[in-house]
Formats: structure tokens, sequence, C-alpha cells
């Protein structure tokens, strides 16, 4: 057999270093692939909603690389034998009647997994057959008022939380930090006068109602909040007595908050922090980390039904 | 409940209270690499105080400015992280809080400083003070951190924490004695051994694995375990750190810390709780019921030894040790090690660990291998051409952070014939998202107070006092009798005889 001079043994090949080898040998599969092939299945996340927001939800849940979930998308109908689609570890049934979602959810859900269940809105009266069969129910409505009249009702089937309040988590825990320190946790005892802006005045009314509840003060006091229409869900937080007060201020970018105390007895308080991964990919990350029924959140939804 | 009323529900782990963090070695390489890093992927995560700050402390002349420029370059270099890390209003932010004292570890004055800064920076909350700095200054910084009053806490909330890095001392007096100076000044709460291998998620996942499912405890035992083996394999040599290691050398470097601490997490009995005391008490108990290494009576020990020569090694020829600059050409370091070690427990009498590190091998790798008995009766000798393997499970330090099972499986086809096939689990797919680097998850449990992985004192000087008697053993003989390995080769066949002898044999990695 004839050599061929200059032509390398392997042609298709890329050339490495011997010490790079292994990360050469591992970079030639693909994310996906590799996601595909290797990712431990730990829950099923079940989608269920008007056709519009599913869309929105797929592609979010496409970006989801954090966990290996199997994905149910529902959207809402009257076709009892909807279209089925299939790829990899997703399912989408399209135009299904509502009455039949936990049926539906019974028969593709994972066995021995937990199920989550990301609901973006629909008939509040389905919900509790669907609360039913998952261990974490996520609530993600546009108006979330009548869902959250049934969040007592439905927290006592399975673990149940919002979308805008795993979207309030670093903003509640920038505020939880100023409480670590002693002179701002005195002071703070009298601070009653509360405004936040921001686009979603529902997530203003929760993170109110979070600080109410945990904060136990009681009817009487009236938080100032503020619809900024074009600006982010929570745009600026000012907690205060009127002469010394806390603030949580969202930057320019949208990516970091800036926080700053004026107490007095201590010395001006500032510093910048990253907000974190607010997309629906990284918020539903959170939530499936999470097994244990939220008490926070539900006290909170009842204390916010005051601030409207 | 916590006595923040925010805190309760909040899904974010516990941050710490106000800290200021006080690099010793501000300028060195530990800070550079990894320290400064950590901080910053800390601050990205939300996981430092409201009230953080950073005093550098160095002989370097640079100040404030100065620090916080090696903060920025240190992250665009060694910050594994998206965008331009050093340049965004994270890392602008955590700069502003950096400050720098310069001065001689040698001089009380320096410690005023540090004290007078502490005092201006955050004069109500803790202090951790992290000794990144060469183990021969440790005495004396600790010395005058409690000379300068810098040691004792005048509230809870003041609290004085120490973190030393390894190692602890280079034999049983020199770690007993460095343990009483620290004892001088800090209470044993107040202070954090760190060993970074205890910072790994496989480690600490190892507690996990083993006491969070209830399907492995009931064969963790001499009825169904053989042998385990323990490797950590480097492929790097002595590079820039010649003058440490002449003085080291594996058995110090590697078996006395990290591979001590892989052991007694495979080795110990189930912890009551979940806490710091508890797994530490389970894990001496293991140290303490290894079998001294050397025999009292023959002098001989259960240790190999030996040095790599030259060789091949990731695709590129290397000098053998003695030829590596800063080596003693006459020089009796070992680069490799390897040893049996017996457990006289109930749970491990009769099963032997055998473990082995060294430099200049073929692959980096550190892994567990738990080699289970053979079936007791082997029904397919019959009609398998081949023999049934052992089972192993393999638990993956690193690289490759995983826990892989290997168990016999049919062949598909019309004969029965076996072949071994692996199950594996690797925490690189399995999980998507960044695993934190171990110094992220060591300063913060610092800060927390948290010292669960962190080696306490009986451990460091239990470590010592199996190791020190070998070092004595070895001190008479010559640098011939020291047998040597070719780079890039896995053991001298000395390693092998120490397994030979008992009718096994190393893993091929």
């Amino acid at each position: 057999m004839s050599e061929q001079p200059g032509e390398p043994l392997l042609p298709t090949g890329v050339e490495v270093s011997f010490a790079d080898i292994e990360a050469a040998l591992s970079g030639h599969l693909s994310d996906e692939t590799k996601r595909a092939a290797g990712m431990a299945l730990t829950a099923t996340i079940v989608v269920a909603g008007p056709s519009p927001r599913l869309k929105e939800a797929a592609k979010a849940l496409s970006e989801l690389t954090d966990v290996g979930v199997r994905t149910v998308l529902i959207s809402y109908g009257d076709n009892p034998d909807p279209a089925v689609r299939v790829s990899r570890q997703t399912v989408s049934l399209e135009g299904l009647p509502p009455q039949y979602l936990n049926n539906a959810v019974a028969a593709l859900r994972l066995s021995s997994l937990p199920t989550l269940v990301w609901w973006r809105g629909g008939n509040v009266d389905t919900l509790k057959g669907l609360a039913a069969l998952s261990d974490r129910l996520v609530l993600d409505a546009e108006d979330p008022r009548e869902v959250w009249a049934s969040v007592e009702s439905l927290a006592e089937l399975t673990a149940v939380s919002d979308l805008r309040w795993t979207r309030l988590t670093r903003w509640r825990a920038l505020m939880c930090h100023f409480f670590d320190i002693a002179e701002v946790c005195a002071a703070a005892s009298g601070f009653r006068q509360l405004r936040i802006e921001g686009a979603d005045l529902d997530a203003a009314r929760l993170f109110a109602g979070w600080l109410a509840s945990a904060l136990k003060w009681g009817e009487g006091v009236r938080p100032d909040l503020r619809e900024k229409p074009d600006a982010s869900p929570v745009d600026l937080v000012v907690l205060g007595d009127g002469t010394q007060e806390l603030t949580l201020r969202l930057d320019g970018n949208h990516t970091c908050v800036e926080s700053a105390a004026r107490v007095h007895g201590l010395a001006a308080a500032s510093r910048i922090v990253s907000l974190g991964d607010q997309g629906l990919a990284a918020l539903l990350g959170e939530e499936l980390r999470i097994r244990s029924r939220d008490l926070a959140f539900e006290r909170a939804v009842a204390a916010s039904k005051g601030f409207v | 409940m916590s006595s923040n009323p925010l805190q309760d529900g909040l899904r974010l782990e516990p941050t710490p209270g106000p800290t200021t963090l006080v690099i010793f070695g501000a300028s060195g390489d530990l800070t550079r690499r990894k320290l400064l890093p950590a901080l910053y992927k800390l601050s990205r995560g939300q996981r430092l105080p409201a009230r953080f700050s950073v005093i550098g402390v160095s002989r370097d002349a640079m100040g404030d400015d100065g620090f916080r420029t090696l903060f920025r370059e240190s992250l665009r270099e060694f910050a594994d992280v998206k965008g331009v890390p050093g340049e965004d209003a994270v890392a602008k932010s955590l700069a502003e809080r950096m400050h720098y004292v310069s001065g001689d570890f040698n001089d009380p004055a320096l410690f005023e400083r540090v004290s007078a800064a502490l005092q201006g920076i955050n004069s109500e909350g803790g202090a951790l003070f992290y000794l990144a700095i060469p183990p021969g200054a440790y005495a004396n910084v600790i010395e005058r951190l409690g000379a300068a009053g810098l040691s004792k806490a005048a509230s809870p909330e003041q609290w004085r924490r120490v973190i030393v890095e390894k190692p602890f001392g280079t034999d049983l007096d020199t770690a007993r004695e460095l343990n009483q100076i620290v004892h001088r000044h800090f209470d044993e709460a107040q202070v954090f051994r760190i060993d970074h291998y205890l910072g790994k998620e496989t480690v600490q996942n190892l507690l996990v694995f083993r006491f969070a499912n209830g399907m492995f405890e009931p064969i963790w035992n001499r009825r169904y375990i053989d042998h385990v083996q323990i490797t950590a394999a480097e492929t790097v040599g002595v590079e820039q750190r010649a003058r440490y290691y002449e003085g080291a050398g594996a058995l110090r470097d590697m078996v006395q810390n990290h591979l001590m601490q892989l052991l007694s997490l495979v080795a110990m009995e189930p912890p009551i709780a979940f806490t710091a005391d508890g797994v530490r008490d389970r894990k001496m108990d293991a140290l303490l019921s290894i079998q001294p290494l050397v025999d009292e009576s023959s002098g001989t020990t259960q240790v190999v030894r030996a040095q790599y020569a030259a060789g091949w090694v990731a695709g590129a020829e290397v000098p053998g040790y003695r030829e590596e600059p800063g080596v003693s050409p006459a020089s009796t370091t070992e680069t490799f090690v390897a040893l049996r070690m017996q457990l006289d427990s109930w749970r491990w009498a009769g099963v032997p660990f055998y473990l082995r590190t060294g430099k200049r091998l073929p692959k980096r790798t550190t892994e567990i291998a738990i080699q289970l008995r053979r079936p007791p009766l082997e029904i397919f000798k019959r009609v398998s051409p081949t023999s049934v393997a052992p089972n192993l499970l393999i638990i993956n330090v690193q690289p490759d952070e995983g826990i892989s099972v290997r168990f016999e499986a049919k062949l598909p086809g019309t004969r029965m014939q076996l072949a071994p096939v692996m199950m594996n689990f690797r925490y690189g797919t399995a999980f998507g998202g960044s695993v934190p680097e171990a110094y992220e998850t060591l300063l913060l449990d610092a800060m927390l107070g948290d010292p669960t992985l962190f080696a306490r004192h009986d451990f460091v000087e239990a470590s010592w006092s199996l190791i020190t008697p070998v070092h004595d053993a070895w001190s008479t003989e010559q640098a011939a009798a020291i047998p040597t390995y070719e780079a890039g080769e896995w053991a001298p066949a000395e390693a092998d005889a120490l397994m030979a002898r008992d009718g096994r044999r190393w893993r091929t990695l």
C-alpha cells in the first residue's frame, strides 16, 4: 500500500497538544449531545397554560441546563385527541381540554421522581386535580389575584410557590442582609414606611406582604406601591421611618442592585451585588432545588391581600 | 429560628455576619490564584455579607490601589467566569472594600496597624485571619496576632478566627508545638486548618453517598469489601516548589493530609448527626484504628517510596527529580509513595487500605476504589469463557468528579458470556451549572464558623503520629537505596510487590 506523504493519520481530526487530548475528546461532544447522553433525570416538569404562553415556556425549558428533566408541555383547547409531539425528553400536547389535564399528567410523569407543575394561567378550578398529582406547584399567571386567593387550599395538597416570588429571592436576600447588621436590626423595628417601584405591582404587593408578615407589622401600614410601566418588575425598594432608610435600587443595566443603608450610628454602608440570572429558566431551576413547603410565601400572599 | 426576622424561609443559604477578611501573604500566589477569585465568585452569588471588607497584608509596598489592581488582575487571569471579570460592577464594588497594610511580619508595629485598620473598617464585625504565608512564618504571625490582642473576641459578633494552610507542621513534634502556640492565643473553635480536598464536591458527596442512602452502608464492611485503593496521581513534577518539596516529599505533602482525610471519610462510622464534631469525632476514630506503619521489633515499614527518573509525560521529555532545578543530586526525597494500611476495627478488620500518590505519573487523577469480594460461588465458570471480575465502586475525586460501579452483565447473544460494564454518575454531566471551587466553600464555611470541613488539632496530630515513624525509619537510608520509576510510568516494582504479597494488584488507571 502506498503512503500519502503529508496526509495525516486522522484527516478529520484537529491538532491538539498531548496534554489536551482528554479535554479535546470531551469537547467534541456538543453540550446538547452531552446533556442528552449523560444528564440524570431528576424530575418531571409539567407546563400548563394558554398556547401563546407555552411557547415562551418551551424556550425557557430548552435553556434549563442545570438538571435533567422530562418536560410535558400542555396547551389548553377543546380537542380530546390533541396533537402529540415528542423530542428526546420533551412531550407536547396541543389543545387538551383542561378537565383532562390531570389524566395526561398522571400518565406522563416519571415514576419515583418529583413532579413540578408550572401553571401559566387558566381556570383555577382545574388546579386542584393538578396540585394533587404534583410535588410542587409553581404559579405564574399574568394576573395572579384569583389564584392567590386559592393558595391556602392548594397548599393543603402540595407545596405552592409563584415565579413572582422566585424573582424576589435576591431582593429579599439583600433586604435580609441589612438585618444582619446590629444597628440596622435595632433601628428597623420602627420602620413602617415602604415604597416599592416597578412594572409589576403584584410583585411589589408580594414583597410588601413578605415584609409585613416577617416583621409582624399588623394593621395600619400602607405601603406606597408605584407602577413604572417600562421598568423591571421591581426597580426600587425603600424601607424606612422618614429619617433613616434602607434602599435597594436596580442599576441601569438591570443586572445589579445597589444596596445602601442610612441608619443612625452606622457608617454609610453601600454595595453593588449581582441580581443573578432572572430568566425563566434560572427561576425554574431555583424552584427545582426546593422540595419543602414555602410557608414564607404563603404568609406573604396572605399578608399582601390588604395591599391593593 | 434565626434572630434575623427576614431570614426565615429565605431560599439562599445564610450569609455570614459583618466580616473582615485579613489575608497575610496578600501578594502571594495562593491569594492571586485562589482566594481573590473565590471572593469574587462568592460576591457574585450574593454569599458575602452586606458589611464585608478585605485587608491585605504583605511585605510588598503597594497601597490600597495596588492591592485593588492586583485583585482585578487576578480575576482576569484566574476567575473562570464569562465576561470580563475585574471590570464588572460586582468586582468594582468589591474592590472598593479592599484595603492594604504593608510591613514585616516580624515587626510588632505591623500588627498594630492591622488592628487600627480593623477598627477603622469594621469595628463591630468579625475578623478572619488567613495565613497564606510560608509555613515557617505561621508561629510568628500567630504569636504576634495574640500579642496585639487580635485573637480575642470582644463580643460574639466580633469573633476572631484564623485559617491555617497546610502543611501543619513537618512531623509530630512540630505539629504539636504549632498547636500549642495556636492554642495559646486561639481556642480550637477559632482555628480552621484548611485541606482543600475537603472542599471538593465529590469528597463532601462521599458523606451523602454513604449516609443519605440505605443501600450502600449495609455492604460497607469487611463482610463484603475485599480492599480499598486510594490513588492521587499527578503528571506534574516538582515545578517551582523544589525548595519546599525537598524538605517535604510525597508522604508529608499528600498522605499526611489529603489521603488521610479521604481514608477517614471512607472508613468512618456513621455520625449521629451532621455536625462538625459529630463528623470529626468519627473521622478521628477511624484514624486511631490504623495500625502503626512501622513494625517496632523489625523496623520494617508497610510503605514503599520512590523517586522519578527522566521519562516522557504529557507528550514531552522530562528530567528526573534529581536533575530538577533546586534539587540536590543526592536527594533522598520521595516523589512517590505507596502504603498498606490496616484498620483494627469491627468494620474493617482484615480489609487492607492501599494508598499511593506520586508526581510524574501517566495521568492526573484522584480516586477511591472499593473492591468488593467475589461471589461465594462462580456458577458461570463452566458456561462462560471469561472469569468474573469483582465488583468495584469507584469514587472519582478529580478531574472527572463522579461515582462509577462496575458489575458483570451478560453479553447479548445465544452464548452465556459475561463482561464487566460500568454504570457511571458524573457531576459534570448529571447536573449542569458550575461546581463551586473548594476555596469558595471553605472560605464561606470559615466566615460562618462551621469547621466541619476543616482538620481538627487531634486529627492532625494523629495523622503525624502515623507518618513520623516512617520518616524516622527512612532517615538512615542512603539515596542509592531509593527505588526510581521512569517518569510517565505507573509505579516502581516495589509498589507492585507491596500488593502482590497480599495476592492483589494496583488498578491500572
